[in-house]
């Protein structure tokens, strides 16, 4: 007898909503089915009608965690069709922000992988590392998650030796972290016996149905856009692309690991290595015509922006191809003939990241069941006026 | 293999279905061809030339066409395949059978600019909710997006 | 008087009072332990060191709406978790701690009590099983189906390794063997195999982690406990927080030599020798990631089962040399 069970949109394993629906018979998933859009927000749409420095922001909002893959990614795209030589400060830094990032998504990757495989030991661990990692980003950009340190002609601040040394002590920690994990993740019998051997997706399937990123990676293809696509400089600085031939979760989890200690030698080189000078040139309003295909390396794997402007300050086209949609076809075979057990951290192991938010807040009043459409800035004042009434706390403790 | 020889080797392997083929910066190629061709030269393409990696693919609203833009990578360079459709008659054949990888790109498309997949396997909507009313294509530049009037259900009895 | 000692026995002490109000200190103590072991906090702001948590989430859970699913058997799926809670405090009383001899035949005292105990603490995962089923909702017919899979799993070990001690006493009688092993205490060690059996399988029937595949949240939601709501919620909690009382109290009593004395010391040792076992699962818990069914039931049969026929021989050879 074989069953269809809906794993989402609501679903403790994902984070975010998605429909996954399996066919099974007894423990063993005999079809799979992506179901998608619960979460479009528009996106592109939006870009059209947004001035170039305003899509930034907006780029900076497609992904939580992946916020400075995607502005990089648009910057470097309307960088190059405006014909701007950014300073080389300014690319060493992108650099600099784009391997904290990884290691800061890897990290949480792994405390993922080790929750949905119910090694909640694991998780706790790797994010109380991760919480590091979040407060470098915050000595250099003033922010935790969207650090919004690209502009277009360079980045929008510079950092200090201060900086520099503070950043390089919290690496020696981070390492030595990493190397424990690495140690654990692949040695701790009962999280490999879970790991390994599922999740299979061999070589020639990788690259028929377009994977991209560590899952890539995993089945053996050494495709980094970073060494085959440089961009920011990433030809001057010395590094190894990972890859496992086990194509399975296991493979994955030690190409992460690996991409991270090799982030600490990035991190080390340019911090080593920064050029002196200036980290922005002016940047003109409106665009010439023209068209380009951006590429990133994000820590999900690649990622593409299309740009086509026509001459005025908005862009005319532009399409976003983030890393986990090249991604769902290898899902969907990878699914096939594993065991239920194994649904989340098959679906974990391309670390998906199915976005957020809407730009409109709708309010609705409880008791009158109507409903009315306010702007930010009406939100804003409502919050100030709201704001006014309430009393504020002077040195309140927390309760830690 | 720099972009030059690429151009060269697929001019030649092709055999004068490439209607225009430019190189505006490193690792970066664009051609174009006829959607009947398309296939033909994709399979050259990923056969003989490498690229077996598509990346995506982008649609384009011109307003007397639709541009549909597959962008193809491999270890050496990026190349991009251009190609047209007519805004009244928007068909397209599918890529599928030679690269597996490009249902959800295809699938995408025909939400977003009612661009019609021929033979494709899967044709159901990807990202548009089943109840998205047929012809309405967000990403046509003549889409102007109204919010639908609030419906709660139970709510107002 | 024995009227009233018997009734202070079953509400009181050992019995349902004192059963609650230690299932809340040891239900804190785990998770206190537990979050040590992974360098959290744990509760922390109801009572001193969020001692009290336990307890509120228990209020907070009686509190709440119940929802009955439409489809349900509405009439089972309300008496189940009742019929658990009441299970287990009926397997509490078999437990040697007060108020038994070990000549006279008691209620809660005779040969053969040892089976009984190991009757009613297998019936709980019947019940979870009838629970999950009932509730027709598809993680909690999965969630079931995995419960009964595991029972045949781990069932076998646990009553392989419990056999040992009592082979070794010469006796099916818990408060015999408690006794037997205070005389001599020197032949604990003859059966530590059989003691690390017992807690894998323990940890097996309180479907704790690396056991929790019957109601793994992030692959079947809650599984078994999916349709649970509010109060029924909390009477299977209560059943698990209880069953794990019970279980190490089994395990202190046929591994670790009972609890000796009078009133005040046997108290005293209980406390010590459950919340040691419970330690010792806290740690087991936070130490390994979630088996699969199928590596679940690989393990028992290929190897807890084998150990525990191992650790007989054992038993039997020390038992031949003694004579």
């Amino acid at each position: 007898m074989s069953i269809t069970i809906p794993i989402g949109p609501q679903h403790p394993a994902l984070k975010e909503p998605i429909s996954l629906r399996m066919t099974i018979d007894g423990e063993v998933i005999k079809d799979a089915d992506i179901r998608l859009g619960y979460n479009h927000r528009g996106v592109e749409k939006l870009f059209e009608g947004k001035t170039y420095i305003q899509n930034i922001y907006v780029a900076e909002r497609i992904c939580g965690i992946c916020s400075h893959s995607h502005t990089t990614c648009y910057v470097n795209g309307v960088e190059k069709l405006s014909g701007l030589e950014i300073p080389k400060r300014a690319a060493y830094i992108r650099v600099l922000i784009a391997e904290l990032e990884r290691i800061h998504s890897h990290l949480l990757w792994l405390g993922v992988a080790g929750h949905e495989a119910g090694f909640d030991s694991f998780f706790m661990y790797t994010w109380r590392d991760r919480e590091i990692v979040m407060d470098i980003l915050e000595e250099i950009s003033g922010n935790r998650v969207h650090y919004a340190i690209n502009t277009i002609g360079g980045v929008r601040r510079d950092i200090d030796e201060t900086q520099k040394t503070k950043i390089l002590n919290h690496l020696k920690v981070l390492r030595e972290r990493t190397q424990y994990y690495k140690n654990l993740g692949t040695n701790e019998p009962s999280f490999v016996a879970r790991l390994s051997g599922v999740g299979k997706l061999s070589r020639e399937d990788a690259i028929a149905l377009c994977a991209v990123g560590p899952t890539l990676r995993a089945s053996g293809v050494d495709m980094d856009v970073r060494k085959d696509d440089p961009y920011n400089c990433y030809e001057e600085i010395p590094f190894e692309v990972c890859t496992s031939d086990t194509c399975d979760v296991l493979g994955r989890t030690v190409v992460r690991i690996n991409e991270v200690l090799q982030s600490y030698d990035i991190i080390e080189y340019v911090l080593k290595n920064l050029p002196a000078g200036d980290v922005r040139v002016k940047a003109p309003r409106k665009v010439p015509e023209g068209e380009t295909v951006s590429r990133y390396e994000a820590p999900r794997g690649e990622n593409i922006h299309y740009i086509k402007s026509n001459g005025t300050d908005k862009p005319e086209r532009l399409k976003v191809r983030a890393p986990t949609l090249g991604n769902y076809p290898a899902t969907v075979a990878m699914l096939k003939n594993g065991f239920i057990a194994d649904i989340p951290l098959i679906f974990a192991a391309i670390d998906p990241c199915i976005c957020c938010a809407e730009r409109m807040a709708e309010i609705q009043d409880v008791k009158t069941g109507s409903t009315e459409i306010k702007t930010f800035d009406e939100l804003k004042k409502y919050s100030k006026k709201f704001d006014k009434h309430t009393e504020h706390k002077k040195d309140v403790e927390w309760p830690l | 293999m720099t972009e030059e020889i690429i151009i060269n080797k697929l001019k030649e392997l092709s055999g004068g279905k490439i209607i225009e083929a430019v190189n505006p910066s490193t690792k970066r190629i664009y051609i174009k061809v006829l959607p009947e061709n398309l296939i033909e030269v994709i399979s050259v393409l990923k056969e003989k030339l490498n690229f077996l990696h598509l990346s995506t693919i982008t649609g384009v609203d011109k307003g007397q066409t639709f541009e549909i833009l597959y962008h193809f990578a491999s270890k050496d360079s990026v190349l991009t395949v251009r190609t047209e459709v007519p805004r009244d008659k928007p068909e397209i054949k599918t890529i599928t059978s030679i690269i597996p990888g490009s249902i959800l790109y295809e699938r995408e498309i025909q939400d977003m600019f009612g661009i019609k997949v021929l033979e494709i396997p899967d044709p159901r909507p990807l990202l548009l909710p089943d109840d998205w009313p047929a012809g309405v294509c967000p990403l046509r530049k003549d889409f102007k997006y109204q919010r639908p009037e609030e419906i709660i259900p139970g709510g107002n009895k | 008087m024995a009227i009233v000692k018997t009734f202070f026995y079953l509400l009181i002490y050992p019995g349902v009072l004192f059963l609650f109000v230690y299932a809340l200190f040891c239900e804190w103590f785990d998770r206190k332990a537990y979050a040590r072991l992974q360098n959290r906090r744990g509760p922390l702001h109801t009572g001193k060191a969020g001692i009290l948590q336990p307890l509120a989430d228990y209020i907070k859970l009686f509190s709440k709406e119940e929802i009955i699913p439409e489809k349900a058997d509405k009439i089972m799926f309300t008496l189940l978790p009742v019929f658990g809670l009441a299970i287990v405090l009926t397997s509490a009383m078999y437990l040697p701690i007060w108020n038994y001899s070990t000549t006279k035949i008691g209620f809660n005292s005779f040969p053969g009590d040892i089976i009984v105990l190991i009757y009613l603490l297998s019936l709980p995962t019947i019940i979870l099983f009838l629970a999950g089923w009932h509730s027709t909702n598809f993680f909690s017919e999965i969630g079931g189906v995995r419960v009964v899979t595991m029972f045949f799993g781990y069932e076998i070990p646990l009553l392989l390794s419990v056999l040992s001690p009592a082979i070794l006493a010469g006796s099916w009688r818990l408060s015999v063997i408690a006794q037997f092993f205070q005389s001599n205490p020197g032949l604990l060690i003859v059966n530590i195999i059989g003691f690390f059996i017992a807690l894998i399988a323990l940890q097996a029937k309180l479907e704790r982690t690396p056991f929790d595949i019957p109601h793994a949240e992030t692959e079947i939601v809650g599984g078994t406990f999916a349709e649970y709501t509010g109060r029924n919620l909390a009477f299977f909690r209560l059943m698990t927080d209880i069953e794990l009382i019970v279980g190490s109290g089994l395990i202190a009593t046929v591994f670790l030599g009972g609890f000796p004395g009078g009133v005040v010391s046997s108290f005293i040792w209980f406390i010590i020798k459950t919340l040691f076992v419970i330690f010792l699962l806290s740690v087991m818990k936070s130490a390994f990631s979630r088996l699969r069914i199928d590596q679940m039931v690989k393990l028992s049969w290929y190897i807890l089962a084998p150990l525990g026929i191992f650790q007989i021989l054992i038993t039997l050879l020390v038992k031949g040399v003694i004579r």
